[in-house]
């Protein structure tokens, strides 16, 4: 080989640098003609990992082998699957066709305005099967309840297809309870009843944050209290919500499980699982993962699903936790993600979503006698549905609410704090936060 | 005239600058560009007007930082302190009693084993071991018959602490260890054996002799752990979440919660610059106050 001057090696290297940075772009101009046609070779999800997205990986397939579009779903764990979302829409990407989505989730992405419209763009309208609960959650700005100041105003669009049908219930062992705790009353009452060493009462979901805000807001809803009401005012700090996190963190934690402080909803579901206690408020995913699951669970059909319990305001308010679908604006394959929505959502396909494991929204198919004997919350899940549940404040403010109010409930579940100084110290935060987001305080 | 500093570079010196220039780009293009842009940010409001050092205050006049500052200062003093002093022992213990070239290499190995482990995985081994009801430690401790009830490893704030401590501890004395036992070979054998000739005892031979040529490697230690410190975050994540409250909420942690929770961009990268600027400030002290051999 002819030895090079050094000259020619620096032309060369040049070169081929050049070369190796444009490959990314000469390759998305490969992409960008498979994007502009009708049909796309490819949809890419964006889901969440675990239970959530299980059954939609698995009839994902389906959907393929009719039509011929792969499907890729790309897997986040929680956390990230949010911040990845909003990362990519901040940036107004293309990676994802379709994303799943918490519904806590929806004010912060439909306040970025990060998702196209299902109704005016490909057609959506309401299913009677189908809750109009469900809608509501998916549509924004939101159809009841205070409306953020920014999106006062806004036409509303649905931007969400609730495709796992989430909503907070109540778990008891029906093998040793003799009727269905009414109240939260009647929860303490057994707590107190069945509550023995190293069997216990009542289990509380008080790791910090999330875990002790989702286990607690159902509680605070059902004794008056709230976090906002419907101006934006802060009621934290109000005599009902503190009643309310006093009787969890102080009333029934006497009944509950060691290290409440820490326990999240795997190891809520590995006490029940293992028969050492007797109540707490559950999700589906845990039913269906843990608790019904052949080869997991200890307890399987010992255990009896049924609405949140009443509290002294006279209501029992389950939360709503369901996951959407919903098409980033970034995404150039619009209408062949729709078309999977739609095709996902029907009767037929939503059963075999069901049959391998899915959570659904249909009340047919919640009250489909068939699937209720492999999946025996579902009566409960229509109820909870039917009785019009609450979500969580449709705020794009949401996550730091969350955070201060979680932290707050599990400083009084650890007893770091008393449940009315935590929730005071919590309102004060909880305004600050607010009034710098633009929002009455 | 001709200036000193205005002569022409030669045709060498262009060619190095030249070669240079793609690895200068890189670091311009992935840790200058980002930093202007953070420190344009923490001067913007969200929609990118300029509001001078307004994000500053606000995150400087937030209580919870301070909260954070404790607790990073807190879990420093636990885990630096207690990592140089065993990876020094282990160090030290393994130089002097271990010659078996094969044995030397097994523990290399399995010094190595933590610092290859992903935090997030050695978060949830921590959490088996701590869990209440069901962690390893609290049944092996029962079965000894050393405690008659459960330990609230995660749940009480000072043993939270500690525990999250000691799985920093777990994962990087080894670390210590590896770098004090490539410094304990630089050591003359000359030296060691004629201070030995001489009767030193083993305290003298390490204070007068070892000592010396490990002291830059202090610096070294210090400079990394330091900056991982600041950067621990999967373990705690898991196994505490912060809490309980936000006794084991590390400045990482919080910082992850203003950007990703209440999405205060401004606050963050304020927070971040004003981290950046410290961590600076710190380092210029530590190498100014520890001996550090120059070239």
């Amino acid at each position: 080989m002819e030895p090079i001057s050094r000259r020619e090696f620096v032309k060369r290297a040049a070169v081929a640098g050049a070369m190796f940075t444009s490959f990314p772009t000469i390759l998305a101009a490969c992409n960008s003609t498979n994007t502009s046609s009708n049909k796309p070779s490819k949809l890419t999800i964006a889901a969440v990992q675990g239970a959530e997205d299980g059954p939609l990986k698995k009839v994902a397939p389906m959907y393929q082998s009719q039509t011929g579009i792969t499907m890729e779903v790309v897997e986040f764990p929680y956390d990230q699957l949010f911040e990845k979302l909003v990362t990519t829409f901040q940036a107004n990407g293309s990676s994802y066709d379709l994303c799943m989505m918490d519904d806590p989730w929806m004010p912060k992405f439909g306040t970025m305005g990060a998702l196209q419209p299902l109704d005016s763009n490909f057609g959506f309208t309401r299913d009677s099967d189908i809750p109009s609960i469900v809608y509501d959650v998916g549509t924004w700005p939101p159809p009841k309840g205070p409306v953020p100041p920014s999106e006062q105003g806004k036409t509303q669009h649905l931007y969400g297809i609730t495709i796992v049908g989430n909503v907070e219930m109540f778990m008891y062992r029906k093998d040793l309870a003799t009727s269905a705790p009414g109240s939260w009353n009647d929860v303490l009452a057994n707590a107190q009843k069945f509550n023995k060493a190293n069997f216990y009462g009542y289990v509380i979901r008080g790791k910090a944050t999330n875990p002790a805000s989702s286990d607690s807001l159902p509680i605070l809803w059902s004794f008056g209290g709230d976090i906002f009401d419907s101006s934006w005012k802060v009621l934290l700090d109000s005599t009902a919500s503190i009643d309310a996190i006093t009787f969890l963190t102080q009333t029934l934690k006497k009944y509950a499980e060691p290290g409440a402080e820490n326990t999240d909803a795997g190891d809520r579901d590995r006490l029940i699982a293992i028969g050492q206690a007797f109540q707490s408020t559950t999700w589906p995913a845990e039913v269906t993962g843990v608790v019904e699951a052949q080869g997991v669970s200890q307890v399987i059909g010992k255990m009896a699903y049924i609405p949140i319990p009443q509290g002294p305001s006279g209501k029992g308010l389950g939360m709503m936790g369901n996951w959407l679908l919903g098409i980033p604006k970034g995404s150039q394959n619009g209408s062949a993600a729709a078309d999977f929505i739609k095709w996902l959502i029907k009767p037929d396909n939503m059963k075999t979503y069901v049959q391998n494991g899915g959570i659904p929204t249909r009340t047919s198919l919640l009250n489909d006698p068939t699937l209720g004997q492999t999946n025996p919350y579902f009566p409960a899940l229509a109820q909870s549905l039917a009785a019009q549940p609450n979500w969580r404040p449709r705020t794009d403010q949401w996550n730091a609410v969350e955070t201060i109010y979680g932290t707050a409930v599990n400083q009084a579940v650890a007893g770091l704090k008393s449940p009315k100084d935590a929730l005071t110290a919590a309102a004060t935060q909880i305004r600050s936060a607010m009034k710098q987001a633009g929002y009455p305080s | 005239m001709v200036k000193a500093g205005r002569r022409r570079l030669s045709r060498q010196e262009r060619l190095a600058y030249l070669i240079l220039l793609p690895a200068l780009g890189t670091v311009f293009a992935i840790v200058t560009i980002p930093f202007i842009l953070v420190i344009q940010q923490s001067l913007s409001s969200d929609d990118g007007t300029l509001i001078g050092l307004r994000n500053y205050a606000r995150a400087l006049g937030n209580p919870q930082l301070y909260d954070a500052l404790h607790a990073t200062g807190v879990y420093t003093l636990i885990v630096l302190p207690i990592e140089i002093v065993l990876g020094l022992t282990f160090a030290l213990l393994v130089h002097r009693t271990v010659r078996r070239p094969g044995l030397r290499a097994a523990i290399y190995v399995l010094a190595i084993l933590p610092l290859v482990v992903p935090p997030v995985a050695i978060g949830v081994v921590a959490r088996l071991i701590y869990a209440p009801s069901y962690g390893v430690l609290n049944v092996i401790l029962e079965r000894l018959g050393l405690i008659h009830q459960e330990i609230n490893w995660l749940g009480n704030p000072t043993l939270a602490m500690i525990s999250v401590a000691s799985v920093d501890i777990w994962q990087w004395t080894p670390f210590v260890y590896l770098v004090m036992f490539s410094g304990l070979q630089t050591v003359p054998r000359e030296s060691v054996e004629a201070a030995q000739i001489d009767g030193v005892t083993w305290w003298t031979q390490f204070r007068y002799i070892e000592l010396f040529y490990l002291r830059p490697l202090f610096i070294l230690i210090l400079f990394f752990r330091l900056a991982d410190v600041l950067r621990v975050f999967d373990h705690i994540f898991i196994l505490t979440g912060g809490g309980p409250g936000t006794t084991t909420q590390l400045l990482s942690l919080y910082l992850y919660r203003i950007e990703f929770k209440f999405f205060d961009t401004g606050q963050a990268a304020a927070l971040a610059v004003v981290v950046l600027v410290s961590i600076s400030i710190i380092y210029t002290v530590i190498a100014r106050f520890l001996p550090l051999e120059r070239a």
